[in-house]
């Protein structure tokens, strides 16, 4: 493996199990030290892409290289996993089975249990080092479970679901985790359904439905598959913008052009090029009153329902 | 392998910690000192003393019943007396007053195999009413004590003579002997039943039985030759009351004490010699058994050969518990692992290769070592409870290091769990609750029952058409095979058998091994019997 070898390469990957199609032809690059999310509604096939990237399963048809390697089974060790379904063993404690996988994962008996406590330590487990998994409640037993997928320190961590069923403080402390890690410029992909963790932690994104691949990219790609647009607050008819180049449409959100005193809310979808200062010049120019006026962004939830939003209800239907 | 290693040693250390297996590990010493403390206990303080009523309106038999309780009674003294020498005996004392011979299994004969060791010794006295009737004429019990003495340990417990089992009591107040016994039979059924008490030194106590001996017995008696009195006229003879049915011993007490003394009658009426007769009746013709296949001049069928004969039925019980608790301990294993989802973070880690050879290995080493401890608790009890059974246990332990059952054993058990183990792997690896899993479970302990049902039908034709189909039935051979060790099979059934075994249970660890990789990550219900033959085709064309 070269330094620059791509953390994971999957190439026209297909997967059926009888009849279901579970992945239709994904292919997707994940560089070394990105952050990555896997986005889409339940059922798109992510943790069976994920499966198949460390070979739990293996693909119908296609090809998957990680750090280099034909199989994850041989750079095992250097890849670290959370699972989607989370699990300990009951009768454990916290430390032993953080100890054990990653003895697992060839660290020495000696190495692994000082590895576990020093983890535990620092995300604030300390006093429950000692105690049996089965007596942790859910949130103290899903970190140790993340802690135990990163104590072998692993170039490459694939966490499935990491932040689901978790309270915002404890998502916040593991959260707190995916950073730590790409500062020590290690490779992680995560799925989530949550928009708003991707956008906080993700460098790319991989947005999937149905077992397709329907966006790869940054999240500014993303956002930019959205047309721009423009919020304005004001009390005066802004219909009149439509005549304009850069606005294609105009939309009323709040209140009724009719009523003369209610300020109303209007959204202008613009075009790509435009620039929101021109039409602010021209609200000016026509003599438009505003309150506000703001470039509304899209947020990525926008983007994802807007991009596989049919799909996920269909889906869901099913 | 390090990883298998890591799982195996994961997997016995925790379920070591578990309180399944302290209590499995100390549940069966547990019982098995019970069971030799119990019957002990029991003769001492258990046993209670029962009252019973006779009336012999004949007159003729009473103190010949009595005397015959009494005979019973000397012979229980007798049994606990030789007992309690052996308990107590001083092993070297022992040696040295045998003219510095040890015991030596070799020289005991076998015992009658179709009773048990309880039988034995009453066919022993019977064989030889001698030894009773020397122990009387000599004194009995004091006598016995007196010759004891010299061979017992210094710290010997004292001698405790055993209860009187039946206790012949007055007939209650206002019972008439003298009348008819459906008279009699009607008076004393309150008693019978528990409602009224008798009074037995001051104390109540409740009537066990009572014995009706009608004034006309003799004419009653069934004689070879002449039409059954009793059943013509629709007569008992002899009628024994008691509302217990289990405990019959008073019941044959009277039975055999009465026969004797009518053919005693019957002898004397046809003019013969008492006394002959007994004479010719102690005649005996000495039978030995011997084996062809031993050396020539040891061919005598010895205590060893006997239980040379019979170990191997021990090993394939020993097999049979062995393979039965370690398979539920893998299928609740797996279940677990596969139940909390943990499995998936292992196949990341592990190859379901290394997985399954790790479980394997490691739920073998906690079985091995829960029944080493059962095998050590049951040596252990044998040594601390008895002095000549450490002996017995130490030459039965010669005998078997000396005969190959053990490395026979070794073989079996390793095949053996291992082709169980694939199958309860894969119902583990299948199903996501252990309530699933006992569906299928259900079919296999009916399969393994086969084996505990044949296990003492082999030894009595080791290599008839039963034994012989069996042991080629893989699942069954392991336990054919060990129950029929002592009898020499012919080699290519063993070397046949043992090589089909071989190769079944590497064609079922490898099907499991791949049902397992496919089925370990499963959610829902058991697939259907269709969809996993769809798996296994697919395992044996490669895919998947």
């Amino acid at each position: 493996m070269t330094a620059s070898a791509p953390a994971l390469e999957i190439e026209n990957v297909d997967k059926r199990y009888g009849d279901f199609h579970a992945v239709r032809d994904v292919s997707l690059t994940v560089p070394a030290g990105a952050i990555y999310g896997l986005l889409g509604p339940n059922g798109a096939g992510k943790t069976t892409l994920i499966r198949m990237a460390l070979e739990i399963i293996r693909p119908t048809s296609g090809r998957i290289s990680v750090l280099g390697e034909s199989s994850a089974l041989k750079v095992r060790n250097r890849i670290g996993y959370l699972p989607e379904e989370k699990g300990l063993y009951k009768k454990m404690k916290a430390w032993s089975v953080i100890a054990y996988f990653a003895t697992l994962k060839g660290l020495g008996r000696k190495a692994a249990k000082e590895r576990a406590f020093e983890l535990l330590e620092r995300y604030g487990l300390k006093d429950f080092a000692n105690a049996k998994t089965d007596a942790l409640s859910k949130g103290m037993g899903q970190k140790v479970q993340m802690l135990a997928s990163i104590a072998h320190d692993p170039e490459f961590v694939i966490l499935d679901e990491p932040f689901s069923g978790l309270d915002p403080v404890n998502q916040e402390v593991m959260e707190e985790i995916v950073p730590d890690m790409a500062n020590r410029k290690r490779t992680v992909i995560f799925s989530t359904h949550v928009m708003q963790h991707a956008e906080r932690i993700c460098d790319r994104i991989l947005l999937m439905a149905q077992g397709r691949k329907v966006f790869d990219g940054t999240i500014a790609e993303a956002k930019r598959t959205l047309p721009r647009r423009v919020r304005i607050e004001t009390r005066d008819s802004v219909r009149q913008l439509e005549e304009l180049d850069d606005v294609e449409e105009v939309e009323a959100l709040v209140g009724d052009e009719a009523e003369e005193d209610a300020p109303s809310r209007w959204e202008l979808r613009i075009a790509e090029k435009a620039d929101p200062q021109t039409i602010l010049q021209e609200c000016f120019e026509r003599g438009i009153r505003l309150r506000s006026f703001e470039l509304a962004d899209p947020s990525l939830h926008e983007v994802f329902v807007r991009l596989v939003g049919s799909e996920a209800k269909e889906a869901s239907f099913r | 392998m390090r990883n298998a290693l890591l799982v195996a040693w994961r997997d016995f250390s925790e379920s070591a910690r578990t309180k399944g297996f302290w209590i499995g590990l100390l549940l069966f010493p547990a019982i098995i000192f019970a069971f030799v403390q119990a019957p002990k206990y029991l003769e001492k303080k258990g046993t209670p003393q029962r009252y019973f009523v006779l009336i012999d309106q004949s007159g003729q038999f009473e103190e010949i019943i009595e005397d015959g309780l009494e005979r019973a009674h000397q012979r229980r003294v007798l049994k606990s007396l030789v007992d309690y020498g052996r308990e107590n005996a001083s092993l070297e004392k022992a040696g040295r007053a045998n003219g510095g011979k040890k015991l030596d299994l070799e020289d005991i004969p076998a015992p009658d195999v179709s009773g048990g060791a309880e039988q034995f010794l009453e066919e022993f006295a019977e064989a030889n009413p001698d030894a009773l009737e020397k122990f009387l004429e000599r004194g009995g019990r004091d006598m016995m004590l007196e010759r004891m003495k010299p061979y017992l340990r210094a710290d010997a417990d004292a001698y405790e003579e055993p209860k009187r089992r039946y206790v012949r009591v007055a007939v209650p107040q206002g019972v008439d002997s003298d009348a008819g016994t459906s008279v009699i039979s009607e008076t004393l059924k309150p008693f019978l039943r528990g409602g009224r008490k008798i009074r037995v030194e001051g104390e109540d106590q409740k009537l066990y039985a009572a014995v009706l001996i009608p004034a006309d017995i003799e004419g009653l008696v069934s004689r070879p030759g002449q039409p059954p009195v009793a059943l013509m006229s629709g007569r008992h003879g002899v009628e024994y009351w008691s509302s217990n049915l289990a405990d019959l011993d008073l019941h044959n007490d009277i039975r055999n004490v009465m026969n004797r003394e009518i053919r005693r009658k019957a002898y004397l009426a046809a003019g013969m010699d008492i006394e002959a007769v007994r004479q010719v009746e102690r005649t005996r013709v000495p039978i030995a058994t011997l084996n062809p296949k031993k050396a020539k001049g040891k061919e005598k069928v010895s205590m060893a050969d006997f239980l040379r004969q019979w170990a191997p039925s021990g090993f394939v019980y020993l097999l049979w518990i062995s393979i039965f608790t370690i398979s539920q301990m893998l299928l609740s294993n797996t279940i677990e692992e596969k139940s909390n989802r943990i499995i998936e973070v292992l196949l990341s880690s592990v190859t379901p290769g290394e997985l399954m050879m790790g479980k394997l290995a490691g739920i073998a080493a906690i079985g091995l070592a829960m029944i080493g401890v059962w095998v050590g608790s049951l040596l252990a009890i044998l040594a601390w409870q008895a002095g000549p059974e450490v002996a017995f246990a130490q030459h039965a332990f010669e005998v078997l290091k000396n005969s190959h059952l053990l490395p026979a054993f070794f073989v079996y058990f390793v095949l053996g769990y291992l082709l169980y183990s694939g199958v309860i792997l894969t119902i583990g690896s299948l199903c996501n609750t252990l309530k699933d899993a006992q569906n299928y479970m259900g079919v296999v302990t009916v399969i393994m029952m086969v084996p505990m049902m044949t296990m003492f039908f082999i030894p009595k034709d080791p290599n008839g058409t039963l034994a012989t189909a069996l042991s080629w039935i893989p699942i069954y051979t392991p336990f054919a095979m060990m129950n029929r060790m002592a009898a020499d099979p012919p080699l290519f059934e063993v070397v046949g058998t043992t090589v089909l075994l071989i190769l079944t249970t590497v064609a079922v660890l490898w099907l499991s091994g791949k049902i397992f990789r496919i089925g370990i990550l499963r959610t829902g219900q058991p697939p259907k019997v269709l969809e996993l033959f769809r798996w296994i085709l697919d395992a044996v064309r490669g895919r998947s």
